[in-house]
């Protein structure tokens, strides 16, 4: 008995009892469906895993075969592509703003950070209506102003935009906080010698701030990033992929393939695996050139 | 230790992609537990009426736990994630004794339903007070999966002070396909946002009900063969090149969420489920129901039918406990009042029994009896010869993807109809192996 406490009594060991628990969680609840999920790929099986028949690749040949799963990966990509951008420079140039405890200052983060608390399904419905194409509040606002009618909702090559907009809107308090944060960190020392050297704001934000918070500036891409590659909520609510699929990423898209009345769970797991070397080769080399800055 | 933080990044990363689809359980089949009698049995009811109706469903069941003499109870749990929350379980080996849904999960969930064709042996139900066409659509063979609770039909809605506007009469809406046309043309006023015709092309059951009218259906048995029926079909041709005028003349929007519309008073007239009365209603909107018009197609009455259905994961106990439930939805008290005939006069459904159809209550409300009107002896097949497993591709897939085709001008409707063909042959294929 001793011996076993001396054992775990070493802080090196310890450490893993403590980590324990969300180690069980981890493996129970997203390990073991992972390592699942690479297995069902192999079968043809609906979610009732009743009748499964081992296929082979057949239905990786199915996928890049499939015009609607190869239109979801562009649709994510062009989603990622606006997304991403927008929310990381956005949210920095708002957080070089709101960084100063001042009263204004927290008001507006907490403003900023309303959205995050709200439920995706609060938000989808609340921006389909008042983007509405016929009874929208924005949508006749616009109209009244003689800016026409514009359908928001249900225009090709517009939407998709739509839906961007929104997924910013919902989290970029989320990436602002974090930057606010980070900024607060670097040492006004810093700040007070650029002054005296003649800097003004916007050499002081280009070459103190943004050097300093290089890793907080990594950390919001990486996870935007692998954020943006799995959106789903949103456009489950607001489009549902329409109009005409131009909205529907691929989760939409494995989403509907695995969970519908015409489950066809080996397919879908199939197409999460091809997302997920996407995002394992994209956060790879991010990693590496996080690393390499560092 | 960068290696172990990079191995933990893409491991996180993979996580949170793969975990979305393998959170189904391990294979097997429910046992059915054996017990004496339903007296004190606990009966597990899943179902997905999340709205209004679902409060009115919880009302229900409080009642009939207070009111039967046999100590059951009833556990509702009401999901509006129902279909994964139902397949999950399935996979898992367990399920609830009692679900509700649609008849079509009998093709999904075929192995997962118990046989309750003896409903009306074990319990003093009258299966000739049923409409045998709503049972018939329950039912495979000798095997009935589904007592019907609700018969959901698409009704045609108008919007009566649209129409006085327009200078035409409120009381009589259009009985073809020609009039609605005509009819929408003069009503729509782009200078005030109001559109005669409401179809959407984002609604593919709405599509199905009309397109039937014009076309029939969509697969059909071709002596024991499945056969799709898309090229080629006049009906759908019609239909198609019917509503890409209307879009094109300005008289139909271009627009997925086509009931809002309905409900602010910027639709003239629609297709829609009994549920479109209720913001109807809350929106105060003066509007008359009829039956979806009749095209080349003959006449048909499509309906999807809502049962209540025994899962694999019952015991005979819960089984017979289950019935308990079922009849005395069915069962009418001393005034006639049942709860079957409350929920369609306060739900807007209309009946499937005959007797809750001649209750005066039922006689009197103007709405059930616009919907009740149909010709029982009318096909109810929807979309689909109605023993077709594939309903449900045909509906999330096929129609979805021709209707957005021609929409958005993508394809010919020609083009659009020799896809839409294509995609059902593969469906067809798969059931006729």
């Amino acid at each position: 008995m001793e011996k076993i406490r001396k054992y775990w009594n070493r802080p090196s060991r310890s450490a893993y009892v403590f980590i324990a628990p969300s180690i069980i969680l981890l493996i129970l609840f997203n390990i073991i469906p992972l390592i699942m999920a690479f297995g069902l790929s192999f079968f043809d099986v609906p979610i009732t895993m009743n009748h499964a028949t081992f296929v082979g690749w057949d239905n990786f040949v199915e996928a890049f075969h499939d015009p609607r799963f190869i239109n979801s990966l562009k649709v994510t990509a062009i989603f990622t592509g606006i997304e991403v951008p927008v929310q990381v420079l956005g949210a920095l140039v708002i957080a070089a703003f709101i960084s100063k405890n001042n009263k204004r200052n927290k008001f507006l983060r907490a403003v900023y950070f309303l959205p995050v608390i709200c439920s995706a399904t609060v938000i989808g419905i609340m921006w389909r209506m008042i983007l509405h194409s016929n009874i929208g509040f924005i949508t006749a606002a616009l109209q009244s102003m003689g800016l026409g009618k514009i359908n928001f909702m249900n225009t090709p090559g517009l939407t998709i935009f739509v839906i961007s907009f929104i997924s910013i809107w919902r989290s970029f308090g989320i990436s602002t906080i974090i930057y606010v944060t980070a900024i607060q960190q670097v040492s006004p020392s810093l700040f007070e010698a650029a002054q005296m050297d003649g800097a003004g704001k916007i050499l002081q934000f280009l070459h103190i701030t943004v050097p300093s918070i290089r890793p907080t500036f990594w950390y919001i891409m990486m996870t935007r990033f692998a954020g943006a590659l799995q959106i789903f909520d949103i456009i489950y609510v607001t489009t549902n992929g329409g109009p005409n699929y131009t909205t529907e990423s691929t989760v939409s898209y494995i989403y509907s393939r695995a969970f519908s009345s015409n489950s066809s769970m080996g397919y879908a797991s199939a197409m999460s695996v091809v997302l997920f070397i996407i995002i394992m080769f994209i956060t790879v080399l991010m990693y590496r050139r996080m690393v390499k800055e560092d | 230790m960068n290696k172990f933080k990079k191995f933990m990044a893409l491991g996180l990363a993979a996580m949170m992609v793969t975990s979305l689809v393998a959170c189904g359980g391990s294979t097997g089949n429910a046992k059915n537990k054996k017990s004496d009698s339903s007296k004190g049995t606990t009966v597990t009811f899943w179902n997905s009426f999340t709205g209004a109706d679902g409060d009115m469903l919880v009302k229900m069941v409080d009642k009939f736990n207070k009111e039967n003499t046999d100590g059951i109870k009833v556990k509702m749990d009401i999901s509006s994630d129902f279909d994964s929350q139902l397949s999950t379980a399935f996979a898992a080996g367990e399920g609830p004794t009692m679900i509700l849904s649609s008849s079509a999960y009998r093709f999904t969930y075929g192995d997962y339903l118990q046989d309750v064709s003896d409903v009306f042996d074990k319990t003093d139900l009258n299966k000739d007070d049923f409409i045998q066409s709503y049972l018939d659509y329950c039912s495979d063979g000798d095997k009935t999966y589904f007592v019907p609770f609700q018969v959901v039909g698409y009704y045609m809605y108008w919007n009566k002070d649209l129409f006085k506007k327009a200078g035409l009469d409120p009381e009589t809406p259009p009985t073809s396909w020609d009039e609605w046309q005509q009819d929408a043309a003069k009503i729509s006023d782009s200078t005030k946002n109001i559109y005669g015709s409401g179809i959407s092309y984002d609604y593919a059951y709405q599509i199905a009900h009309i397109m039937q009218r014009f076309g029939g259906l969509a697969v059909t048995d071709d002596n024991g063969t499945w056969k799709a029926n898309f090229e080629n079909n006049a009906g759908y041709e019609n239909f198609l090149n019917m509503y890409k005028d209307m879009v094109d003349d300005g008289d139909n929007p271009l627009e997925a969420d086509t009931d809002s519309m309905m409900s602010a008073g910027q639709v003239g007239i629609t297709v829609g489920g009994p549920w479109v009365t209720a913001g109807l209603d809350t929106a105060g909107v003066d509007y008359g129901i009829g039956l979806i018009p009749q095209g080349d197609a003959g006449d048909m009455n499509s309906v999807e039918v809502i049962g209540f259905g025994i899962t694999t994961a019952a015991s005979d106990a819960e089984k017979e406990a289950a019935y308990k439930f079922i009849k005395w939805w069915n069962t009418q008290d001393k005034d006639g009042s049942s709860p079957a005939l409350e929920w369609s006069l306060q739900n807007g459904f209309p009946a499937y029994t005959y007797s809750v159809q001649n209750n005066k209550e039922y006689k009197a409300n103007k709405k059930l009896s616009a919907m009740s009107a149909a010709n029982p002896e009318a096909p109810t097949d929807f979309i689909v010869d109605s023993n077709f497993p594939g309903i449900n591709s045909v509906l999330s897939d096929v129609i979805p993807e021709m209707i957005n085709s021609v929409a958005f001008g993508n394809s010919s409707v020609e083009d659009a109809l020799a896809k839409a063909q294509k995609s059902t042959q593969k469906i067809v294929d798969k059931y006729n192996k």
